[in-house]
């Protein structure tokens, strides 16, 4: 874990830049193993981005809160008694105490357990103990409300940012970021599932993140899962048909994609017809979604049966029912948590079904998770050795192969064999991010989602 | 929750000690044996002691406040760690079996304690019995996972042995310190 002492070693734009090159997709490995890099990644993008906070579902009742983090800052976020949602820094405004040390709960306001302030559910500092006898009435309470954080909305997702001149959340997820958090609606309003699940894995983040783009690694290092009858990796991974959709300030959606013309002629069928095509297809065909998921995916991210990253940290996996944040605990270690989502209009053994199915994919015991963190962290481990690192990491498929196509909501993406694309346009998202000193520079100097071959 | 499964019942209670000590004997014979098992990475001969209606059962564990103690674990049918069948036991040792499951490969070096064996009650053929586990697991150069709870299970008798039909295990972490858990419990 970081100690916090660290200081960001002195990485000016130039080295910054040289970190990752695009053009061939050499990765230096000291991104995935330098304390100052990380020590800035804090600054530049999760201090700056927008960061996943919990879905509405969570908060259902005023009072309602879970704690989230943005980084290393923890976050508790509320729902007031007028059913405003805040995001407040976790921390007392007297010595700095943690006023939430429960991860979930329910609260009328948020007394600090070391001397007792009491703040009101939107922050505001409302009671302190000896405000008349010890501070003779001289404490402006007013100014020494709980920081806040701010917070937003799309689909009933709540994300948060520190930096009050970031764009509005609708712009900085785009049409990409926007199609990714769709997925998950495709079918319907859905709730959060009871239930987090958290786990350290000793990897970087960045290494948990590139790796939803990776339909590369599917075959060998799942092939377990497959032996084990859990999926059939022939029927889900279409290596020849997929989309990588490259979206504003590094959010991409990756995987297999249903091609241009079978979805016409589903875009022919009611949603009854859909519903027995889709009944009649084995289990881990392409997801066939109702008439309705047009309007909220678009007519290209309707097709897609990849992965969505919300940049920086939020994967939004194939089937939309899970979602998975990584947040970043030091360069060697990234906190996992796994949230499962189920359409809240769907009759209770469904919903038991698709929890149970689940239950079993992802998460530290899940029968495909188990081996990612085996290779996350010993490729982690790899990026900290004098000479092992030097290699640099080879990131070259599909480069220079594809051309990209702007669809009619703006969508960019590449159609194709399996290939690199989405993590390239990750790190050179990174890169962005890190040298630029704020939001006006980044804006300035960001690339815009790509035209031509790449 | 499960505050009810922490008494005895009232007939177990009022069996006579020396009747209670032969099957306090039996019970903990069968549960050493099955962690022995586990240790040996034999995991098809554990498979076998694992009834056809098995319920496997790892619920997600949440840091809560005393006024909301009753959320601390997550329920049947929510999100869990484990939420197996025997169906879906067997797939984690087919898993295991494959030759490819590199999370276990070079296998982990795992220990499986089980300890404060306290039975609760007994319903015709079965036993419902609480114990602690502490699972140690070492892998590769210098990992080191420990998962210490409570678990609950239900043996059945048959077959001049027990079969196991329930395991229901309360982990004590909520963050979960490990890259995996490839391990069964
Ligand atoms: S630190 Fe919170 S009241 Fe003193
Ligand atoms: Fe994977």
């Amino acid at each position: 874990m970081a100690d916090g002492t660290a200081h960001p070693a002195s990485w000016d734009r130039a080295e910054i830049q040289a970190l990752f090159d695009s053009t061939t997709g050499w990765l230096d490995r000291r991104v995935l193993s330098d304390e100052g890099l990380y020590q800035l990644e804090l600054e530049r993008i999760f201090a700056r981005s927008w960061n996943f906070m919990c879905h509405e579902s969570q908060l259902k009742a005023p009072g309602d809160y879970v704690v989230s983090y943005i980084g290393e800052d923890q976050l508790i976020v509320v729902r007031d008694e007028e059913g405003e949602v805040h995001a407040l820094l976790n921390t007392c405004r007297h010595r700095g105490n943690a006023l939430c040390r429960a991860e979930q709960g329910h609260a009328k306001s948020f007394v600090c357990s070391y001397h007792g302030w009491n703040y009101g559910l939107d922050g505001r500092l409302i009671g302190v103990p000896g405000l008349s006898t010890f501070y003779h009435g001289d404490l402006d309470k007013s100014r020494l409300g709980l920081a806040k954080a701010r917070i937003e909305s799309h689909l009933g997702f709540y994300f948060a940012t520190l930096a009050p001149d970031a764009p509005s959340l609708h712009d900085f997820l785009g049409v990409t970021g926007r199609t990714g958090l769709a997925m998950v609606c495709a079918n319907g309003e859905v709730e959060v599932v009871e239930g987090v699940q958290k786990n350290v894995i000793d990897c970087n983040w960045k290494i948990a993140v590139d790796n939803l783009f990776d339909w590369y690694h599917v075959p060998y290092s799942h092939a377990s899962a497959n032996t084990a009858g859990f999926f059939d990796i022939a029927r889900i991974q279409f290596p020849k048909s997929q989309m990588v959709m490259l979206g504003e300030y590094g959010h991409a959606i990756g995987g297999p994609v249903i091609p241009r013309e079978v979805q016409d002629q589903i875009d022919g069928l009611s949603d009854a017809q859909r519903g027995e095509m889709s009944r009649a297809q084995p289990e881990g065909s392409p997801r066939i979604r109702p008439k309705s998921a047009t309007d909220l995916m678009g007519p290209e991210g309707v097709r897609s049966q990849g992965h969505p990253n919300i940049f920086p940290n939020l994967w939004v996996t194939i089937s939309g029912t899970q979602m998975c944040l990584r947040l970043p605990r030091g360069p060697s270690h990234t906190e996992l948590w796994w949230f499962t989502l189920v359409p809240k209009a769907a009759p209770p053994q469904a919903k038991r079904e698709i929890v149970r199915r689940m239950n079993h994919v992802f998460g530290p015991a899940g029968l495909l998770e188990q081996d990612d963190g085996e290779n996350w962290s010993q490729s982690t481990r790899s990026a900290r050795g004098v000479a092992s690192r030097g290699l640099g990491q080879a990131l070259s498929m599909g480069l220079g192969r594809d051309e990209v196509r702007v669809g009619a909501g703006g969508e960019h993406y590449v159609e194709g064999l399996i290939g690199e694309h989405g993590q390239r346009w990750l790190y050179r998202a990174w890169t962005e991010w890190m040298s630029a000193r704020d939001w006006a520079e980044l804006e300035a100097t960001r690339s815009a989602p790509p035209t031509g071959l790449i | 929750m499960h505050t009810s499964e922490l008494a005895r019942t009232r007939a177990w209670a009022d069996t006579p000690p020396v009747e209670r000590a032969v099957v306090q004997y039996e019970v903990e014979q069968f549960l050493y044996a099955e962690a022995a098992l586990l240790d040996a990475r034999r995991y098809r001969d554990w498979l076998a002691l694992m009834a056809e209606d098995v319920e496997y059962w790892m619920p997600v564990r949440r840091t809560v406040t005393n006024a909301d103690i009753e959320r601390e674990f997550t329920k049947p049918g929510e999100v869990a760690y484990f939420d197996d069948d025997w169906a879906y036991l067997e797939m984690r040792v087919k898993k295991l079996e494959a030759g490819s499951a590199w999370s276990e490969d070079p296998p982990s070096r795992s220990r499986h304690f089980v300890s404060n064996v306290r039975i609760l009650d007994t319903q015709g053929d079965e036993i419902t019995v609480e114990a602690c586990f502490h699972v140690y697991r070492t892998r590769l150069e210098r990992d080191v996972d420990q998962w210490v709870g409570r678990r609950v299970d239900v043996v059945r008798r048959g077959g001049g042995g027990f079969l196991l039909v329930k395991r229901h295990l309360f982990l004590d972490q909520t963050v979960i310190q490990s890259t995996n858990m490839s391990t069964i419990f």
